[in-house]
C-alpha cells in the first residue's frame, strides 16, 4: 500500500499512525490506560516541536519546557471561568487585569498558548542563531531556569507555588489525536522546506553551509520559533487535560523525561523523537506501577526508583546507539547508502 | 540581470597579509584571478595557500591590505555575503553534508544562493549530470568514495553559480592522471561559464599542464608568480619547492 504514497508523505503518514495507534489503545484501555494515553499524545506534540529545531539544526535543547510552560498558563488563564479567576487573582498588576475577563474556546487556547510560547521564542532566538553546541545547550538552560523563576515568584499572575485550578477538561482522547497529528504534519512540513534543508545542511557542517551561502542563523532562528509554537501548543493541551497544576510540572523532571524521549529515539530525526514519546511514555507508566509496587507483590519500592531505572535505560541507549534508535533516519524514507563503497570508475 | 560588462571580472588580493600571534602566515601578498582563467597557487607545506584562501573567501579577515571584486573592497564582508557576490569556496576533502544525499547536497547550494526550489532543484540535476554524479544523486553524502566526495563537493560549489572558485585541494589523494583530469574538466567549465580558478595544489606535476598561470608562495611570501613553463625553470622555485620535496 505504501507503494502508492509519494515518497515525501510517508514518514507524516507512518508517524500519524503511530499516534493514532497510541489513541486507539487508550480508547480501548481502561481509564488510567485513556491517561497515559492522552499524555503520551501530548508529549509528541510537544517532542514534534522539540525536534523541529533538535533534529534540524543538531543542537539539543534542554530549555523547551519553558515554552511548554507559557503555553499552559495562556490556556489556564483564557479557559478557567471568570468568576473562579475573580477570586484566584485578586491582586493581577493592572495592564493584566484584562485576563480575568477574557475566555476563549479550547482550540484557541491551544493555538493562543503556542502564539504567547512562539513570542518568547522570537525574544530569544537572536542569541540561539549566534550560538552552538556547548554554549547553545546552556543558553537553552539558562531560558528554562528565567522562566522557572519567573513563574515561581510572580505569585499575583501565577499563583507561585500554588496550583492554577478549576481548568475545564477540554483536552480529549481525539482532540489530543488531532493535535499530534497535525504536529506531526508541521514539523516534517518545516523539515522538508527550504530552510530545513538548508538548516539541516548546516547541521552536518557549519562552515560549508557557509560557504554554500546558507544563512545558518536565520534558519535556526525560525526553527526555534516554530518549535516554541509547537512546545507552547503542547503545554495548553497539558493544561486542558490535568485541569489543575503548579510550576513545578515545567522543570527539570519534565525536561529530563522529554530529553529520554528524543534521545532514545534519535534526536536528530522527527521518526525518533515521535516514536521515542510513545515508548517513553508506556515505559514510565510501567516503571511507575513497578515502584507503586503491582509487579513486587504490593511492596511498593523507594520514590525514585522509576526514574533512576529510566536514567538506566537513557545510559544504555546512549552508550549502546549514541544517536537512538533511528539515528538520523526517518521511517519511511529510505536514504539509499551505497551498498559496498562505491568503486571508482575503471578507466577505459 | 548584470550584464557581463557590469558583472566583476577580477579577483584580487592587494598587499594582503594575516598575522596570527605573531606569527605573519601570509605577508603582503598580491595576486589577480580573472574570469575564465586558472590561477594555480602551489607552495610547500606551511608556506601559506590555505591562509591565502581563506583571505580571499572570507572565512579570515586581513590584518593589512585588502580583498578587492574589481575595484570593490570585499575585506570586511563576511564568507556568505561573498559567496552571494559570486566568490565560492570549497575545502580540502570535500567536506559534504553526509548524511544527506548527494542531490540535496549540491541543491543546497542553490537555496543559498536564493534561487527558487525548483530552479534549485534543476540546477542540481544539471550540475551533476555535468560531472557525472547522476547515478549516485539519491546516496547520502558519506557513502561515496574519496573521489566522488571531492567531486560532489565541486559540483556543490559550482551550482553556487560562482564568479570566481576558489578550490583546496581538489584532486588530494588521487592518483596523478586522476587529478589531472578532474582539473581539466574543471577548466573547461571556468572557460564555458567564464569562471576565474584559484586552485590550490601542493603538487607542482598536476598544475603544470593545468593553469594558465601559476602563483608560488613560501613562508607566506611571493616567491614568483607567470607562465608555467617560466615558473618551472626559476632558479628561486627549484631550489625551495623541488628541493624541499625530496
Amino acid at each position: 500500500m505504501m507503494v502508492l504514497v509519494p515518497e515525501r508523505a510517508r514518514t507524516p503518514l507512518i508517524l500519524s499512525a503511530i499516534a493514532a495507534l497510541v489513541a486507539v489503545l487508550g480508547a480501548v484501555g481502561g481509564p488510567t490506560v485513556q491517561r497515559v494515553a492522552v499524555l503520551a499524545l501530548v508529549s509528541i506534540v510537544f517532542v514534534a516541536g522539540l525536534s523541529t529545531f533538535s533534529a534540524n539544526s543538531g543542537i539539543m535543547s534542554f530549555g523547551h519546557v519553558a515554552f511548554m510552560a507559557l503555553g499552559a498558563y495562556t490556556a489556564a488563564f483564557l479557559t478557567i471561568p471568570a468568576p473562579l479567576k475573580a477570586t484566584l487573582f485578586t491582586q493581577l498588576p493592572e495592564p493584566l487585569a484584562f485576563l480575568r475577563d477574557v475566555q476563549s474556546s479550547f482550540v484557541v487556547a491551544v493555538v493562543v498558548g503556542g502564539l504567547v510560547a512562539a513570542v518568547l521564542g522570537l525574544a530569544t532566538a537572536p542569541a540561539i542563531a549566534r550560538l552552538t553546541g556547548l554554549q547553545s545547550g546552556i543558553a537553552t538552560l539558562a531560558i528554562l531556569m528565567v522562566v522557572y523563576n519567573v513563574l515561581s515568584s510572580w505569585t499575583s499572575v501565577t499563583r507561585g507555588s500554588s496550583s492554577m485550578i478549576g481548568i475545564p477538561q477540554a483536552t480529549t482522547l481525539w482532540a489530543a489525536l488531532g493535535f499530534a497529528v497535525a504536529a506531526i504534519a508541521v514539523a516534517w512540513a518545516y523539515h522538508s522546506s527550504r530552510s530545513g534543508l538548508q538548516l539541516r545542511a548546516s547541521r552536518e557542517d557549519y562552515w560549508s553551509s557557509v560557504a554554500s551561502g546558507v544563512a545558518v542563523g536565520r534558519h535556526r532562528a525560525t526553527a526555534w520559533v516554530l518549535s516554541a509554537f509547537l512546545c507552547g501548543a503542547a503545554g495548553a493541551l497539558y493544561a486542558c487535560f490535568v485541569t489543575s497544576f503548579n510550576v513545578s510540572a515545567f522543570f527539570l523532571s519534565a525536561t529530563f523525561g522529554f530529553i529520554v524521549m528524543v534521545v532514545l529515539g534519535g534526536y536528530l530525526s522527527l521518526s525518533g523523537a515521535v516514536l521515542g514519546a510513545a515508548v517513553v511514555s508506556v515505559l514510565q507508566e510501567v516503571l511507575r506501577r513497578f515502584q507503586d509496587g503491582q509487579f513486587t507483590g504490593g511492596s511498593a519500592l523507594p520514590a525514585g526508583v522509576a526514574d533512576l531505572l529510566l536514567a538506566g535505560v537513557l545510559l544504555f541507549v546512549l552508550i549502546k546507539f549514541p544517536l537512538g534508535l533511528m539515528g538520523a533516519r526517518e521511517l519511511g524514507l529510505r536514504r539509499r547508502r551505497a551498498s559496498v563503497k562505491q568503486k571508482e570508475p575503471v578507466e577505459a | 540581470m548584470a550584464t557581463l560588462s557590469e558583472s566583476p571580472s577580477v579577483l584580487s588580493m592587494r598587499d594582503a597579509g594575516v598575522h596570527f600571534d605573531g606569527v605573519k602566515a601570509v605577508d603582503g601578498v598580491s595576486l589577480t584571478v580573472s574570469r575564465g582563467e586558472v590561477l594555480g597557487l602551489i607552495g610547500p607545506n606551511g608556506s601559506g595557500k590555505t591562509t591565502t584562501l581563506n583571505l580571499l573567501s572570507g572565512m579570515l579577515r586581513p590584518t593589512s591590505g585588502a580583498v578587492l571584486l574589481d575595484d570593490r573592497d570585499l575585506s570586511r564582508l563576511s564568507m556568505r555575503r561573498r559567496v552571494r557576490e559570486g566568490v565560492v569556496r570549497t575545502y580540502q576533502s570535500g567536506r559534504v553534508f553526509g548524511r544527506l544525499t548527494v542531490f540535496e547536497n549540491v541543491e543546497v547550494a542553490g537555496l543559498g544562493v536564493g534561487l527558487r526550489r525548483g530552479a534549485a532543484r534543476d540546477m542540481a540535476r544539471t550540475t551533476l549530470a555535468q560531472l557525472g554524479l547522476e547515478d549516485v544523486a539519491h546516496l547520502t553524502a558519506d557513502s561515496l568514495t574519496a573521489g566522488r566526495i571531492r567531486t560532489t563537493a565541486i559540483a556543490r560549489a559550482l551550482a553556487a553559480q560562482p564568479r570566481f572558485l576558489l578550490l583546496d585541494e581538489p584532486a588530494a589523494g588521487q592518483n596523478e592522471s586522476e587529478a589531472v583530469q578532474l582539473i581539466e574538466s574543471i577548466r573547461g567549465f571556468a572557460r564555458e561559464h567564464s569562471i576565474g580558478v584559484l586552485l590550490v595544489e601542493h603538487d607542482m606535476s598536476v598544475v603544470m599542464g593545468t593553469c594558465d598561470r601559476l602563483h608560488v608562495l613560501d613562508s607566506g611570501r611571493t616567491v614568483i608568480e607567470g607562465e608555467p613553463q617560466r615558473v618551472r625553470k626559476d632558479p628561486q622555485v627549484i631550489e625551495i619547492y623541488f628541493g624541499k620535496r625530496e
